[in-house]
């Protein structure tokens, strides 16, 4: 069972189950954590992930630089091992912009529409 | 003159709604999903009653069961439309949880300064049996309920139409075709023409984590408007606003059932579309109001309005509108719907400076949400959008929380000013800053009635 230590909350570790999400593990273990759809299409219980690796092939809410900031939704992530987190809105930090003052490159559109431009930039 | 038979919710016309009492409480909600704090969003009784030793405070919170919901819109079980159906009050209000599918029924009969929760109809239930998820407006149907939800259980567009009975069980999906609706948002219905009318946002995975600006050119949000049979259920028409018309979100009808007049305002292009059924029977559309994309010393690009809401007064004078992002309310006097005129403005928050302080508050966010009594004299107004896309546009809003405010109209010689007797700062809440957003009077409001 993968130890997942939150950083922002003393590196307290919990022992977590591989195959489900992280929210209904830690969730069940006491740690309050926000959320909100619980099907990986909103980022209200976005987290940092500090180390480690998941799979949230689920998600269906982040766009790719919040992905590259190491976000993930905590709903729908499975750890793959060992992980560090940060959790709650003091992760936030990067979560959120303005999106007139910061746009996003192609690249790092969600990842349905990224693709997309990448194949039209191929195909230019 | 009243009628013999008349006993039901509501008033047997909008000149008859114009003249009820003056609204002495309000419903809000509250929200503190995504602030922050680990509580559930709640219903705020405010109370609006000047007599009142405790005018201007919110006077009951009603906590919903768990956190996440995101209460946004809301809508009552009855109105008007069953004004001659004594079996019939307006005692039930539904708020939906936009991203937690579930539908919040309240009982505010009992005792109208503490509203008490009468049935929750599950998330998961509703996305079981109907397939939809992200609800958002909700209207009455004589004494049945539809809601409009934005996706499928996935959070997929289009979404649909849930169909409640009046004792709130799930009847199922209430069209009979979405058509080739891409994305739903806000509805309204005109029996007397039957036509019903819908607006687009966008999918639920597209505007629940936040505003992309580049998903708009992706054409993951919205810009037509849909014409409906009303009777068959099924959407027959649409208009493509391009441009003009990016992101069309609140839809209204005239009050006058007879009218074929009806307004959309665009939040994006900060327009208002204006459609009619002409002299032939054919329905047309043109724009009406363009507000101006303004500069901003910090932005690469002039900001836009951003007009997230629209309403139209009870005696279809005047049509009110928001610029969220400016920080501006206006006022238009309609009385000819093709050619609008300004008849009031006041700021209040905004990111153009203009007002950072009203009444010795603070203001994080914009005019957002507002609702007008039957009078057309108060129009209370809410600065919160939607958890995401505050924290995008006005993170102070985490630490000083939404407000409601109080804009003074006047119906007969138009203009507009902000009460400075009036605020509710729901930055001092008891649990800490939530947000508040659409408000509702218990004896209607001027977005709840529709006339058969």
């Amino acid at each position: 069972m993968p130890d997942i230590k939150i950083a922002n909350r003393n590196n307290v570790i919990y022992k977590v189950d591989k195959n489900r999400p992280l929210l209904d593990s830690l969730i069940e273990q006491g740690l309050d954590l926000p959320y909100g759809c619980k099907y990986g299409g909103c980022i209200t219980c976005a987290a940092k992930l500090i180390s480690g690796k998941v799979d949230q092939h689920r998600q269906v809410a982040l766009n790719n630089r919040q992905i590259n900031n190491g976000y993930i939704v905590l709903c729908v992530a499975r750890p793959k091992g060992d992980c560090t987190l940060e959790i709650g809105v003091e992760s936030h930090d990067t979560l959120y912009r303005n999106p007139f003052l910061d746009p996003l490159e192609p690249h790092e559109l969600k990842k349905d529409i990224a693709k997309n431009e990448k194949t039209k930039n191929g195909i230019l | 003159m009243t009628k013999m038979e008349c006993c039901g919710p509501g008033y047997s016309s909008p000149a008859e709604a114009i003249k009820a009492p003056a609204e002495k409480l309000v419903y809000s909600i509250a929200i503190y999903t995504g602030t922050g704090i680990q509580k559930p969003d709640y219903l705020a009784t405010v109370d609006v009653d000047p007599q009142s030793p405790s005018y201007s405070k919110v006077i009951h919170r009603l906590e919903m069961p768990g956190i996440g919901d995101e209460l946004h819109h809301m809508g009552w079980n009855a109105c008007s439309s069953c004004h001659n159906d004594s079996s019939m009050s307006r005692r039930y209000l539904l708020l939906p949880g936009v991203r937690s599918n579930n539908i919040h029924v309240i009982d505010t009969d009992s005792d109208p300064r503490a509203p008490r929760i009468h049935k929750i109809i599950d998330g998961a239930e509703i996305k079981m049996k109907t397939n939809l998820s992200g609800p958002h407006t909700v209207h009455c149907l004589g004494n049945e309920i539809i809601i409009s939800f934005l996706g499928d259980a996935k959070g997929e567009a289009p979404g649909g139409y849930l169909h409640l009975s009046k004792d709130f069980e799930i009847i199922g999906r209430w069209e009979n075709s979405m058509g080739n609706i891409k994305f739903g948002y806000d509805f309204w219905y005109q029996p007397r023409h039957n036509v019903m009318v819908s607006s687009e946002w966008a999918s639920p995975n597209t505007f629940m984590p936040g505003f992309d600006l580049e998903e708009v050119g992706h054409l993951k949000y919205g810009r037509e408007i849909h014409f409906w049979d009303f009777k068959k259920r099924v959407p027959i028409e649409t208009f493509y606003l391009g441009e003009d018309g990016l992101l069309p979100l609140e839809v209204k009808f005239h009050h006058n059932p007879d009218s074929t007049h009806g307004f959309c305002g665009a939040a994006l292009s900060s327009n208002v579309i204006h459609w009619w059924r002409n002299a032939s029977g054919a329905w047309e559309w043109e724009k009406i109001i363009d507000v101006e994309n303004e500069p901003h010393p910090e932005w690469p690009i002039p900001v836009p309005g951003v007009m997230s809401a629209i309403l139209i007064s009870m005696d279809d004078k005047y049509l009110y509108l928001n610029n969220w992002l400016h920080g501006d309310m206006r006022q238009y006097d309609i009385s000819d719907p093709h050619n609008p005129k300004l008849t009031g403005q006041v700021w209040m928050g905004g990111l153009l400076g203009k007002a950072p302080i009203v009444n010795g508050v603070k203001i994080a966010g914009g005019p957002q949400m507002f609702q007008l009594s039957l009078d057309g004299r108060r129009l209370y107004v809410t600065t919160s959008l939607f958890s995401t896309w505050d924290n995008q546009f006005y993170p102070e809003i985490r630490k000083s929380g939404g407000v409601m405010i109080l804009i003074d109209c006047d119906p007969e010689n138009g203009g507009m000013s902000i009460n400075s007797d009036f605020l509710v700062d729901f930055g001092k809440e008891p649990n800490g800053p939530s947000r508040c957003h659409e408000t509702r009077y218990p004896g209607g409001d001027c977005t709840s009635d529709i006339w058969i």
